[in-house]
């Protein structure tokens, strides 16, 4: 029996692969070209027909005040939270890959926040920021300012504390990753350069940080596509609020296109973003390679 | 010697710290689940607290509680045993046969993985709502019986193993079925232990589907009725927190028993691209 024979298709193949082949167009690929559709549309679920607007929806959703509302504050949950995790996760993926007893167990304490549900961990940050709650007292024992209402009901520090909590969050999730990367680093280059004479730091900047490149271009780009899709936080803490202080996005694709049912403007917002998602995206990627290069 | 001895303990007082932060805010949620009462402004009072499991209790008495318990066990057991099965047949063609299309195939795999896909939350509903399976069982399974991501780790992992035994097998006249269940299934077994662990944490967590996808209160999961309920008028603090800790439980079980598996699939998962 020939290499070709065994590998040429068979009939039971066919059906082995159908389950991926329909759920991709019935689930993935349908819906995205759907979307683009749509957002060309004034569809709404309860209308009885709808019509082609061209880029009526687009035009109308830059006057619309909430949705810049929405567009910065994604931009600046960001900007805000990516660079603090990546910093953390980096530091503690070092601190972990040194000599250190109990090693296992503090990796699997640090990583156990991103293994709980989003929607369990908003709750908890919940009580935690509330008028009179633990950091309110917290921050009264060192002496920091703090909104008498409950961090999530000032304008001032809504975001803030949602972003807070997301770096508490993903922190570990990230961490782990470094630590895969770190540890994929040959030990004989430490060795040489330790030979060498070479400072702790020089070590970092010459072995370590080169070493890291592709792992941290891909953090970057992986956190920054979440990160750009914000939405369960926003549910839980604030629906939006307070003043569309905390509106993201997500958020809004969701209020416009499941709540009120303005489908085709809702659809024209998430296209937006998902072109915001695939600049940025590459833009990263050719930032981070330029710098390498 | 001593400096060695004393930078050590000085890490390990680090690590220390490091891990009260993380962990204290679970130790609030644990210590408030189990609190006979509660203060409004979410403290619990040390002076006046008594353990006791009565939230856990009347937590199963409450039907807007224990339904979505249920119908989250369901839905992630079901989709994970769907994913142990068609992610490997997937993977096995697309490890071992040459097709026209099998590259498309293959990058569709890792598009959709790189898709933000909070962006098609409204074509999904609709087309749930066309297929006529909205805010029913099958809205909560079908889409996600079959990921990319499974698909991605099992034909890695059976392009790794060489296709030897399933040729002579072949020679012997067993059939495809046979051969994936009486070798491919057995070879790969590290993989779909993976890929279970991995499946069942992501459903088990997952809210943004179920949550547009039912509207009814007796199809919620558990993440979407702990969101849900939050806030309402009839339901207190501890008593949400006893259905969060259901909700983390077990995450926590499956993490402290398997949490090297946890952090392959998540490597896996990570390093695909």
């Amino acid at each position: 029996m020939t290499a070709n024979s065994t590998q040429r298709l068979r009939f039971s193949d066919y059906f082995f692969l159908s389950p991926w082949v329909i759920t991709l167009i019935l689930f993935w690929l349908s819906p995205i070209v759907a979307s683009l559709f749509l957002s060309f549309t004034d569809y709404r679920l309860l209308g009885a027909s709808y019509s082609f607007v061209g880029f009526d929806n687009f035009a109308q959703l830059f006057r619309d005040t909430t949705f810049t509302k929405a567009i910065a504050n994604t931009f600046i949950f960001t900007i805000g939270t990516l660079p603090f995790t990546t910093c953390f996760a980096i530091l503690l993926a070092i601190f972990l890959n040194g000599r250190l007893p109990f090693k296992t167990f503090f990796q699997s304490v640090y990583f156990f926040p991103s293994m709980v549900s989003l929607v369990v961990v908003a709750l908890i940050f919940t009580s935690l920021y509330a008028r009179g709650g633990y950091i309110q007292l917290l921050c009264g024992l060192v002496g920091a300012p703090y909104p008498q209402e409950g961090f999530l009901f000032s304008t001032a520090t809504a975001l803030a504390a949602v972003m807070a909590m997301d770096i508490w969050m993903a922190t570990g999730y990230y961490m782990l990753l470094f630590l895969a990367a770190l540890q994929s680093i040959p030990n004989e280059l430490y060795e040489a350069a330790r030979l060498d004479g070479a400072s702790a730091w020089r070590q970092f900047r010459a072995i370590t940080l080169p070493h890291l490149k592709p792992m941290l271009l891909f953090i970057v780009v992986l956190n920054s596509i979440k990160s750009f899709q914000i939405f369960v936080e926003v549910f839980v803490m604030t629906k939006g609020g307070p003043l569309n202080s905390t509106n993201t996005m997500v958020y809004f694709v969701y209020e416009e296109g499941l709540q009120k049912f303005n489908i085709g403007y809702g659809a024209a917002a998430a296209n937006i973003l998902f072109a915001v998602i695939a600049i940025v995206s590459w833009l990263e990627l050719k930032l981070i390679k330029d710098k390498t290069a | 010697m001593t400096t060695v001895a004393l930078k050590s303990y000085g890490k390990v007082a680090v690590a220390i710290v490091i891990a009260l932060i993380m962990l204290l805010p679970f130790v609030y949620l644990l210590l408030g689940a189990l609190a006979s009462t509660f203060s409004l402004t979410g403290t619990i009072d040390l002076s006046s607290y008594r353990l006791t499991f009565a939230n856990f209790a009347t937590l199963f008495a409450r039907a807007e509680l224990y339904l979505p318990l249920v119908n989250s066990i369901a839905v992630a057991v079901i989709v994970t045993l769907g994913n142990l099965f068609f992610c490997t047949l997937c993977g096995y063609v697309l490890a071992r046969r040459k097709f026209r299309g099998k590259g498309f195939l293959m990058v569709t795999v890792v598009l959709i993985l790189m898709v933000p896909v909070h962006v098609v939350i409204i074509p999904l509903y609709l087309m749930t709502n066309w297929l006529g399976i909205f805010d029913s069982y099958l809205a909560l399974i079908l889409p996600f019986l079959v990921s990319p991501l499974g698909i991605f780790l099992m034909r890695q992992y059976i392009s790794a193993i060489p296709p030897d035994m399933e040729d002579s097998a072949r020679l012997e006249g067993a059939s495809e079925l046979t051969i994936i269940w009486r070798i491919v299934i057995p070879l790969c077994k590290p993989a779909l232990a993976v890929l279970a662990v991995q499946t069942f944490m992501v459903n088990w967590n997952s809210f943004i589907y179920p949550f547009i996808l039912t509207s009814s209160e007796s199809m919620r999961t558990l993440p979407v009725a702990l969101a849900l309920l939050q806030g309402y008028q009839n339901i207190d603090v501890p008593q949400l927190f006893a259905a969060s800790v259901i909700s983390v439980l077990p995450t926590t079980l499956l993490f402290a028993a398997y949490s090297k598996k946890i952090t392959e699939g998540i490597i896996a998962g990570a390093l695909k691209g």
